[in-house]
């Protein structure tokens, strides 16, 4: 029974014109947003692919180890056509150096300060605004309809049970509603794998089945809350109307309300204050770095000459460098490189806290929003397609972790920053001999020995060139992002818990409304 | 008859659910609105006092010299504004610091940090609650004006009487926007009663007229929801599909045309880029460099003994002040460009009634892209002013060279400019002007001139559509 009643209400509700008309508008949208999101997509992955490639040919073009300068790049998520989260608002990209540890940051506009707000739309709109309206319009009229058609007290005169009847248009609602659901789903995936360079892996398939379950158990949210209406009230056009204001409530109030309420009950800190406390840090680490420095003074103030050429990064290196500065250099590299790395860790550690003001406004936002089911749904599926905070977060901390193994690497490589490779191409052995050599033309009595030296000196160059080979990087350790599936999984198992449970309790709620209905 | 149709519309209105819903809605959002207004206003007057004051006593240290007084970069504030409430538009997000000395003005820049991490929502001002909420509600009320009397028979009895259907039109019309006007009136006013004890929001009569103007234009805008409401259920015969129908063009105008039209124009609009500001500059200043002999011998050299033979101060002063002109032409035209673009981009969206809507409430709040400009131009003004008094406090000093230039060491080591101190309270001091009623009023007639055109456009096609309607 509950089969025959699911089949007529979902014939009917297909040959109404509302549901004609929501299935077209999502067709209709679908169609022109995504060729624009793909088209979108396509842009950041190619700038991603060059960003990359540029980036490893100018690593291995590196010729000493402190200008290991390179950037980390993420790369697009193809799903963000489907949800775009914060993936146009957050930097994807991260520069790894010895003084400052990587952390987010925001994407740069290009300045100009009039244009402030960037238009995020995403295929998760079409979901939030138009099937959310659809499944409203479809659910209003489904018992309180009947009621004024008079078919109501006909289907209950036969021996069926109340909860059947519920069951049946539960399930028939279901059907309806899945339909424009799948076909947006399916244009959208169709139009964007017409795009030759969009790749869809295994687990991006099962996101999108999973983006699938979550859309359609939002839908069955909304649609729920409409029969819930629809139980309660005795005409639809009182049902339409508590429908529509719940929608307005869902859709629009809450997610702003949210968004105030958080900034008003964690405010985070001002910038001001920010700028103070780095200013100071920024004191204190030039005053351990001119301490050092004082120290190897006596040393420096015995070098002669030392000729530089450019390196990868926008650094230099030096070419050729008598002994006593190479040897000052390295000295004061070995007493100074720790100390700014350790500044560099304090820098990140206030960065952070003040960063985290940001998150815990973002949660608490977050929790706020629960209520509404349209704000869980958004959440849900940013998560799913890997653009919510988290994903970069996790991003960020690969980075971070990247950077250290950078760092020890370096370390061992020039033997904790001390050797003169970290700077510089010559030997201590070429030095010395150019050191002596140099020395010699300088203290030339006359013309005769200073020529004799100059010659000395171009005979020994010509002897032994620089030699400004790239550095080997055979045991670098290259940076791999690895996206986290079980991590996204996990992560939205809360929002999809929380709609079923939505879910739930609109189903008791109505289905004791329905017991006590009164159908004449 | 008239009259009889708009008082039995009001009171079927105010009987029913939907006006204790939109009433209950729109009051807690004014409510709210304001509660917030009012704390940020607060604290946004603090911090711009106290910004301003630092700025002031800073510039009073440097008073006791009148070069350095003409140097000495002052930063000013964007003051807040109390009709922020009405339409703060994007302001939280817009440039509100300027970086002014006697010689250049900086472009404006936006100082202080939004949360990144949070979605970016307009804040909740009156325009946001009216042009969404009570659109949604014009719509909710109207979506069965017709075709809802026409199920429940009582428009053919209604018709059965000799009355013109136009009066029907028209009395529902009138009915509607009273039910309409009364929850944002009363809206309005909870929110005003919130701010107005507060001692920061200070309202004046300027602004009072200013309100009294965004009411009507508030009006206005609802009127064509309650017109388009009207119009589409004259064409159905079932309310179920007018609803339908009027929910479909509702989201579409007031929320996703916005957007979809802010993106197709940021795909297909170049920005000026920095870098380009940064070379062109970089390539004007070498030219005229490369070329100092154009302003007078040893134009390009200088040396701090002023009594050096290869000084020549009058044609250094016209080499520096040629580059801080090119500089300044170059900055004010990339300014012009960042404005012509946010203004294209928002006028390519003004296909969206919300937009035209938002648009016009910022023009007459005096909020908004608008202000901003217009604050810029009034602080290089104040530039202006500046150079003038310099120049005329210069000139009482016998001792100094009277040439008035950017080179801090010509002021210092040449006395180009007087070294004399200068008492504080006569130096100009930058005072922001807000907009006029009448300045505003110019700004907003198009819009306003768009949104009644639209309103006839609406009641043209109503009025044909109920004309040919069937009452049966």
């Amino acid at each position: 029974m509950i089969w025959k009643i699911a089949k007529k209400e979902f014939l009917l509700n297909l040959m109404t014109f509302k549901f004609a008309v929501g299935a077209i508008a999502c067709v209709l949208l679908t169609v022109v947003f995504m060729p624009i999101l793909a088209a979108d997509y396509r842009q950041r992955l190619k700038m991603y692919n060059k960003n990359v490639v540029d980036n490893e040919t100018e690593l291995r073009n590196v010729i000493v180890y402190r200008n290991v300068k390179h950037t980390i790049y993420r790369p697009p998520v193809v799903l963000s056509a489907f949800s775009a989260g914060l993936e146009k608002q957050l930097a994807g990209s991260a520069k790894i150096e010895l003084e400052k540890v990587p952390e987010l940051s925001v994407t740069e506009r290009g300045g100009n300060p009039y244009l402030p707000i960037l238009a995020v739309f995403d295929e998760s709109l079409i979901f939030k605004i138009i099937i959310s309206i659809l499944a409203l319009l479809v659910a209003y009229d489904v018992v309180s309809g009947e009621r004024e058609q008079g078919t109501l007290r006909l289907m209950l005169s036969d021996p069926i049970a109340r909860h059947q009847v519920l069951l049946g248009k539960l399930v028939a609602g279901l059907i309806t509603l899945s339909v424009p659901v799948a076909i947006t789903f399916v244009i959208g995936l169709v139009v964007i794998l017409s795009y030759p360079m969009v790749a869809l892996s295994g687990s991006d398939w099962i996101r999108i089945g999973l983006m699938f379950i979550a859309s359609l158990a939002f839908t069955v949210v909304m649609f729920q809350f409409g029969l819930l209406f629809s139980c309660l009230a005795k005409r639809s056009s009182i049902s339409m109307v508590l429908g529509l204001f719940i929608w307005i409530v869902f859709a629009i109030v809450i997610p702003n309300a949210s968004v105030q309420l958080a900034t008003q009950f964690r405010p985070f800190e001002s910038q001001e204050t920010q700028n103070g406390r780095m200013a100071s840090l920024k004191e204190d680490l030039s005053n351990e770095l001119r301490t050092e420095m004082d120290n190897v003074k006596e040393l420096f103030s015995k070098s002669i000459i030392t000729s530089d050429k450019r390196d990868a990064f926008g650094g230099y290196y030096a070419k050729r460098r008598d002994i006593y500065w190479l040897n000052a250099e390295q000295k004061l590299n070995n007493l100074t490189i720790p100390i700014k790395l350790k500044y560099a860790d304090k820098f990140w550690d206030v960065e952070h806290r003040y960063l985290n003001g940001f998150f815990r406004q973002k949660h608490l936002a977050h929790r706020l929003a629960l209520i509404s089911p349209i704000s869980t749904y958004e959440n849900a599926m940013a998560v799913l397609a890997g653009t919510d905070l988290a994903g970069f977060q996790d991003f960020i901390n690969q980075v971070r972790e990247h950077r250290n193994e950078v760092v020890e690497y370096i370390r061992s490589k020039t033997d904790d920053f001390s050797s003169a490779s970290f700077f510089a191409i010559c030997t201590e052995k070429e030095s010395t001999e150019f050191t002596r050599l140099y020395v010699q033309k300088q203290e030339a009595k006359d013309e005769q020995a200073k020529a004799k030296a100059e010659q000395a000196l171009k005979e020994w160059e010509r002897a032994n060139p620089a030699k400004a080979a790239p550095l080997n990087l055979q045991d670098f350790p290259w940076f791999k992002y690895r996206q986290s599936f079980a991590r996204d999984i996990r992560a939205a198992v809360p929002d999809l818990a929380t709609l079923l449970v939505m879910n739930v309790i609109l189903f008791a709620i109505y289905f004791t409304a329905f017991g006590r209905y009164d159908v004449r | 008859m008239i009259r009889q149709i708009i008082y039995k519309e009001i009171i079927e209105n105010l009987l029913g659910l939907r006006f204790a819903l939109s009433v209950f809605l729109t009051l807690c959002l004014f409510a709210v609105c304001g509660y917030v207004f009012m704390i940020n206003h607060q604290e946004q007057m603090r911090d711009y006092w106290r910004k301003t004051n630092e700025n002031l006593s800073a510039l009073r240290e440097q008073s006791s010299v009148l070069y350095q007084v003409a140097f000495y970069k002052q930063g000013i504030y964007r003051k807040p504004q109390p009709l922020a409430i009405c339409a703060e538009g994007e302001e939280k997000a817009l440039p509100n610091f300027y970086e002014v000395n006697t010689f250049t003005t900086e472009l404006p820049i936006t100082k202080g940090q939004a949360n990144f991490a949070l979605p970016q929502f307009s804040s909740v001002d009156w325009g946001l609650i009216i042009s969404l909420i009570l659109s949604f509600a014009a719509l909710v009320f109207t979506y069965d004006s017709f075709c809802g009397e026409k199920e429940a028979g009582t428009l053919r009895l209604m018709l059965a009487n000799t009355i013109p259907r136009y009066e029907v039109l028209l009395g529902k019309y009138a009915g509607t926007m009273i039910t309409l006007a009364i929850p944002m009136m009363i809206g309005m006013l909870v929110s005003l009663i919130i701010i107005i004890p507060s001692k920061d929001v200070a309202i004046d009569a300027g602004e009072w007229l200013k309100i009294l103007v965004l009411i009507l234009v508030s009006l206005l805008y609802l009127s064509i929801f309650v017109l388009l409401g009207l119009f589409v259920s004259s064409r159905t015969g079932h309310s179920a599909n007018s609803m339908a129908i009027l929910l479909l063009v509702w989201v579409m105008s007031v929320i996703l045309l916005p957007s979809l039209c802010r993106i197709v124009f940021d795909v297909t609009c170049e920005e000026p880029t920095e870098q380009e500001l940064q070379r062109r500059l970089k390539e004007s200043r070498n030219e005229i460099w490369d070329n100092s002999a154009r302003y007078g011998k040893n134009a390009g050299s200088m040396s701090n003994n002023l009594s050096d033979p290869m000084n020549n101060p009058p044609a250094r002063a016209r080499l520096q002040n040629a580059v801080v002109d090119v500089t300044n032409q170059l900055l004010q035209e990339h300014h012009n460009k960042w404005l012509e673009q946010a203004l294209a981009r928002r006028n390519f969206a003004c296909l969206s009634p919300a937009v035209i809507y938002q648009r016009t409430c910022e023009a007459i709040g005096g909020t908004g892209i608008n202000r901003c400009a217009d604050l810029y131009k009034q602080v290089k003004r104040y530039g202006i002013d500046l150079k003038e008094f310099i120049r005329s406090t210069d000139l009482e000093d016998p001792q100094s060279l009277h040439l008035i230039g950017p080179e801090h060491n010509m002021a210092k080591s040449w006395r180009a400019i007087s070294h004399n101190p200068v008492d504080f309270d006569s130096v100009p001091k930058f005072q922001e002007r807000t907009m006029t009623i009448g300045q505003s009023l110019k700004l907003a007639i198009w819009d306003v001139g768009l949104l009644m055109l639209i309103n006839l456009g609406l009641f043209a096609v109503a009025f044909v559509s109920f004309l040919r309607y069937d009452v049966r």
